[in-house]
């Protein structure tokens, strides 16, 4: 399709009717039925951000009870929970769920369309992972926590040594959270696919949306494992007698591990790669150029994901499988360091040659470098199996994941929300008290996890609730502990700005920073349908084109929610495509599954009358409505 | 460094030749890698704080892209940085396996000593094997070994998951029901290391320690030797009467006394209880004070532990102490 | 302001009954999520094989493969009926839709209710040992599956039928075509491990 010249269009009517087809209403019964992506990428973002809170509240406990040798804060039993719920809240609850909501927001707006591909599906996918986020912590408040640490190793978390509902109450956590971390795959690949402005070719889309593409690939093969291990494996075995990993059956404790690690190694990515785009897109920003070598980039990317894969023995060196094999894991583990090598001399490459605007959020990309090449190298350590089966299970790799962790993801993902606040919100989060929080967090989070790898060096295991003081690590765990009171500063900081940013900060307008992708190419915060006219591109920084050759799109119907819909390799406009309101039926499914889900945890006959309700809310949810009638 | 922990349960303190060849690898990784870690981070700030001299500066507000010859150099400094990597990465990647290799080929049975290891919830069984029946010694969390000769531990769990971890000689080896491993452990010198159980195992995974007491093979030989005699008869009326109070209890469902009627085997074997530095699996010192406590109340000191709660008369716990500590 | 240039895509039909259609996407990539466990059960499958000295364990009985087999025909026979239902919705063609997924259906279904059938030729549960366990898992799993997607299109072709035949249910024929495809051919390779898993693989007694 060639541009043409613009026909003239009354911009106001143009605004007043797609105001019409978006508004999202008013009342509880509306906001239960929100379809919109900004307000559903945002309840993910706040929800998550609780979810954060929590496990910060609950590293607390633990770094309070370790601080000093036979500490009696909490008792084994409680430390247990705590440590387990950590773990889960922070992988299942906080860091997936985030980096999905970040991509649900900036994704269509990166794109130039208005909504994800299957809005209701987004809503429904939001609605499982709250409410199965909410089942997990009734079981921690009812002690009814599972206690068997966020990977529940078999036979510890079978039915012999695991009897009551706290294991269960885990394992149904996942089924909740994996199956919203599908939709939300699905629904993101697919927009990221079909759904991108005119002229936006594969080699020109925002490495951010390179990132979620890659991210939602992996988690459409890695979180079946999970839900195998969690749900097939573990479940069936402690409710209905199978013997999957009952060795005097023909079971097996390590398939138990194959399978979960075979999902667990490709999950640290999935968290970690959305992340990368985010560095990437705060860094052009901020350095006024374009990134440098894109095409490596997203082999990086392409690559880590299909490298992650493939190394997850490394979390089983210990066990005793055939070292030939093992060998050739240590090679993977090690290769995949070249992946995110190259990833970051491209933004070396790009820092240097560019011109560096020193934002809060050019800060957290600085601390990522730190903190996430430092993990990388104790992650190349253990690599090594015979260094490994030193360090393995005790603080050394709780420094090291920590590390890889918090600088790979955390990082990068404050200095998202330094940047893109603005956009959110519509008023610029405060600059300086954003570089303060960044070095209060810098400062505690490496006063609190360098320490580690020391403790794990002198023989501190992993998942203890107290030691003796003859051992000595009375001293590094004060000091730990410290730091983790310097982090909760951090995270107060952090909150203050948000809150008072909010209501006082300066007016962001649609490009504060002058950036180049198509998010700030519209209002602060956006207006539901995004664009007034959709844009159509012609390079990968569409705002840094000069205004004389820029392309709109004309002729989507604004009267209901059309977007367009564009082909996969050249987003040449293929088709129109009309996406639903509001609808309650993503939330009442969600509902009706969760009768079933729960339902079964305490007697398995459940299963059924779930798989009934189930169907009567996908009825309800497909059912052909009049409104949809016309073509 | 004594806030950061004793050197007897330590990685970076091998005292044989296993983990000595895993020490010399960790020193290796750390000092390359911090290196790099120290060039990578150099470069980030020069990065940071560069006023951009020499290098062509396009007027980037316009175009964004620098010239093809910056991008051009950056390029052949990204392969050049890439390269690197990977020659370093694959020169680690050969160290691994080498020592890997290297450790594998320290295993051999010359004159070697097999002891099977089994890990329960919570504690550590200990039976040292032999083809004579005669001799085999069993005991629990503390394993004797005679200085440089090579000692197997033959593993496995009668329940859940564990995992052998004696820093000071070797790396950890899992111990899973149903599955035996093994691994080679060999003391240089005469020394106390102290290991302790790195699988979460439950409740009181904490409290799962034991100790590896390296002798030079004259006094290894001699606590051989009195591990296998039968436990010592009580010497005077007090220790006659703490038998008596031990074997007219629920004692003897779970722990044996070679010698004597009890014959249980769900806790450790008690025959030479005495002769070992600790009690619980490393919990407590082994005197007489801790072990009333303990028997008195073993919920207290181990919460969630399996060993019952024994009542006893008063006028019978000084004397089963005595008897206790007289199993020598 | 408006960018001096335009795209005008007035002209450019509202829906797409083909593979150009995101839910043709988003459908496909939840193939993905099945087949990935699909072939995780069957890894298992062979794992639990290796721990195990005779396969199948003691006092398992193959049962007979008749009606299996017929319903792996029947299943594969189906195929051919969501695929003339797939082409009539492309064509905007009611009737064809109607009698395609009655085809569809018509052979689906006596498929799985011969299999209900050869379920009771097992004479051992999940409970017994690990064999009985993945092999009764995998079963369990695909029927559900099957089930599910048995259910979705006779849901769909009511609709069709008694309600509405727009662009949105063509649009939902077509891509629940891709669905019965993959269901049936995983089934294949599922199919081969549990049945045939003892002939490649077995070690009597």
């Amino acid at each position: 399709m060639t541009a043409a010249t613009t026909p003239s269009i009354d911009l106001d009517r143009e605004r007043a009717s797609l105001e019409r087809a978006w508004a999202n209403g008013r009342g509880l019964l509306a906001w239960l039925s929100v379809t919109t992506h900004q307000a559903i990428g945002m309840r993910y973002i706040v929800t998550a951000f609780l979810f954060l809170l929590a496990g910060g509240v609950e590293a607390l406990l633990m770094r309070l009870q370790l601080a000093r040798p036979d500490n009696t804060l909490l008792t084994a039993d409680k430390y247990n929970q705590i440590f387990t719920v950590h773990g889960s809240t922070m992988m299942f609850l906080f860091a997936v769920p985030m980096m999905e909501g970040m991509g649900v927001y900036l994704v269509p707006l990166m794109l130039g369309t208005r909504n994800v591909a299957f809005p209701r599906l987004n809503a429904f996918g939001y609605w499982m992972y709250v409410i199965g986020g909410l089942f997990l912590y009734w079981g921690l408040f009812t002690n009814t926590g599972p206690d068997v640490g966020w990977f529940a190793y078999t036979p510890l978390s079978g039915p012999q040594f695991s009897p009551g509902k706290r294991v269960d109450v885990w394992a149904q956590m996942i089924t909740f959270t994996e199956i919203s971390a599908m939709c939300v795959a699905a629904e993101l690949a697919a927009t990221i696919l079909k759904m991108r402005a005119p002229g936006m070719s594969l080699n020109r889309i925002p490495l951010f949306c390179w990132g979620m593409l890659v991210q939602s690939f992996m988690v459409l093969f890695a979180m079946p494992a999970v839900m195998v291990a969690s749900n097939i494996f573990l479940l069936t075995d402690r409710t209905i007698g199978t013997h999957f990993s009952n060795p005097a059956e023909g079971g097996d404790p390590l398939l138990y591990q194959h399978v979960f690690w075979f999902f667990g190694h490709p999950e640290v990515y999935i968290i970690f790669i959305p992340a990368l785009g985010m560095v990437s897109a705060i860094v052009d920003t901020n350095t006024r150029r374009a990134i440098f070598g894109y095409p490596a980039m997203v082999l990086s990317l392409v690559a880590t994901a299909f490298i992650g894969f493939g190394l997850w023995v490394h979390h089983m060196f210990a066990t005793g499988l055939p070292q030939i094999g093992e060998a050739y894991f240590t090679a993977a583990s090690m290769m995949i360091a070249i992946a995110s090598g190259v990833q970051i001399f491209c933004w070396l490459a790009t820092m240097w040659t560019g011109r560096i605007r020193w934002t809060a959020a050019m800060h957290f990309v600085a601390g990522f470098v730190f903190i996430f090449v430092l993990g990388g190298l104790t992650g190349v350590m253990l690599a090594a199996i015979p260094l490994d089966l030193q360090v393995h299970d005790t603080f050394f790799v709780v420094a090291h994941f920590h590390y890889v962790l918090i600088g790979g993801a955390l990082f990068p993902l404050f200095g998202g929300f330094h940047h893109w606040f603005g956009k959110f919100t519509g008023r610029l989060i405060d600059e300086r008290l954003g570089k303060l929080t960044f070095w209060v967090l810098f400062i505690g989070f490496n006063l609190t996890f360098f320490p580690m790898h020391i403790l794990g060096l002198r023989g501190m295991t992993r998942r203890i609730y107290t030691y003796p003081s003859e051992m000595q690590w009375g001293g590094a765990n004060a000091l730990a502990t410290a730091g983790a009171l310097v982090i909760l500063l951090g995270g107060i900081l952090f909150l203050v700005n948000v809150f008072t940013s909010r209501r006082n900060g300066e007016m962001a307008g649609p490009n504060p920073w002058d950036s180049g992708t198509l998010e700030w190419a519209t209002a602060s915060p956006p207006q539901n349908f995004n664009f007034l006219l959709l844009p159509a591109v012609t390079g990968r920084y569409p705002l840094w084109t000069s205004f004389k050759e820029r392309i709109a799109v004309t002729g989507l119907r604004n009267d209901r929610r059309e977007v367009l819909v564009t082909t996969l390799m050249d987003a040449e406009p293929h088709h129109r495509y009309v996406l639903p309101r509001s609808s309650i039926w993503p939330f009442v499914t969600a509902v009706l599954i969760t009768i079933g889900l729960i339902g079964s945890v305490f007697q398995f006959q459940w299963y059924y009358p779930g798989i009934a309700l189930a169907t009567i809310g996908f009825l309800g949810w497909f059912w052909p409505r009049a409104q949809e009638a016309e073509p | 460094m004594s806030a950061w922990g004793t050197p007897y349960q330590s990685a970076v303190n091998a005292a044989g030749p296993q983990s000595g060849r895993i020490e010399t690898l960790f020193w290796v990784f750390t000092i390359l890698l911090a290196i790099i870690f120290v060039i990578v981070i150099v470069v980030l700030l020069l990065t940071l704080t560069r006023r951009h001299r020499g290098i062509q500066q396009e007027p980037l507000e316009q175009t964004h892209i620098p010239s093809g010859a910056t991008e051009h150099r950056l390029t052949r400094t990204v392969a050049a940085a890439t390269i690197v990597t990977v020659v370093v990465l694959l020169g680690l990647l050969v160290a691994s396996v080498g020592t890997g290799k290297a450790i594998s080929g320290l295993g051999t049975a010359r004159n070697g000593l097999a002891v099977e290891v089994i890990g329960n919830q919570w504690w550590w069984y200990v039976r040292y094997l032999n083809d004579d029946a005669s001799r085999i010694v069993t005991t629990a969390n503390e394993i004797h070994i005679p200085v440089g000769r090579p000692v197997m531990i033959r593993g496995t769990s009668h329940d859940v998951i564990h995992s052998f971890w004696v820093p000071n000689l070797n790396g950890k080896i899992d111990f899973i029901p149903s599955r035996v491993n093994a691994q080679w452990i060999e003391a240089d010198y005469p020394g106390r290391f102290r290991g302790q159980c790195a699988e979460f195992c439950g409740i009181q995974h904490a409290h799962m320690a034991l100790w590896v007491v390296a002798e030079p093979p004259d006094r290894f030989e001699a606590w051989m030797n009195h591990q296998l005699e039968p436990a010592a008869a009580p010497s005077d009326a007090d220790s006659q009467q703490g038998q008596q109070v031990f074997l007219n209890h629920a004692c003897i469902f779970c722990h044996t006394i070679a010698g004597t009627a009890a014959l249980g085997s769900a806790g450790p074997d008690l025959t030479h209880f005495a002769s070992r530095s600790t009690i619980a699996a490393g919990t407590l010192p082994n005197t007489k004070g801790n072990l009333a406590g303990w028997i008195a109340d073993p919920q207290n000191i181990k919460p969630g532990n399996h060993m019952a709660t024994v009542a006893l008369d008063s006028a019978d716990v000084q004397p089963l102490i005595d008897y206790l500590e007289s199993l020598k | 302001m408006t960018p001096p240039r335009s795209i005008d895509v007035a002209d450019l039909p509202p829906f797409a009954v083909s593979s150009e259609a995101p839910l043709w996407w988003g459908q496909l990539f939840l193939t993905f999520v099945e087949a990935t466990m699909f072939a995780i059960l069957i890894a298992m499958y062979f794992y639990i094989r290796l721990s195990m000295d005779v396969w199948p364990p003691p006092g398992i009985q193959m049962p007979p493969e008749v009606l299996p087999a017929i319903a792996l025909v029947l299943l594969i026979a189906s195929c051919y009926g969501s695929y003339r239902a797939s082409e009539a919705a492309k064509r905007d063609d009611r009737w064809g839709m109607i009698e395609g997924l009655a085809l569809n259906l018509g052979l689906a279904i006596p498929a799985v209710v011969l299999r209900a059938f050869s379920w009771h030729d097992w004479n051992f549960k999940w409970t017994s040992t690990a064999y009985g366990s993945v092999t009764w898992g995998i079963l369990f799993l695909h029927t559900l599956d099957l089930g599910a997607d048995l259910a979705f299109t006779l849901v769909l072709l009511i609709i069709v039928a008694l309600v509405r035949s727009g662009p949105r249910q063509r649009l939902g024929v077509h891509v629940d075509s891709i669905v019965w495809y993959f269901l049936v051919a995983i089934w294949i390779p599922l199919y081969v491990t549990v049945y045939w898993g003892p002939h490649l693989v077995g070690a009597p007694q």
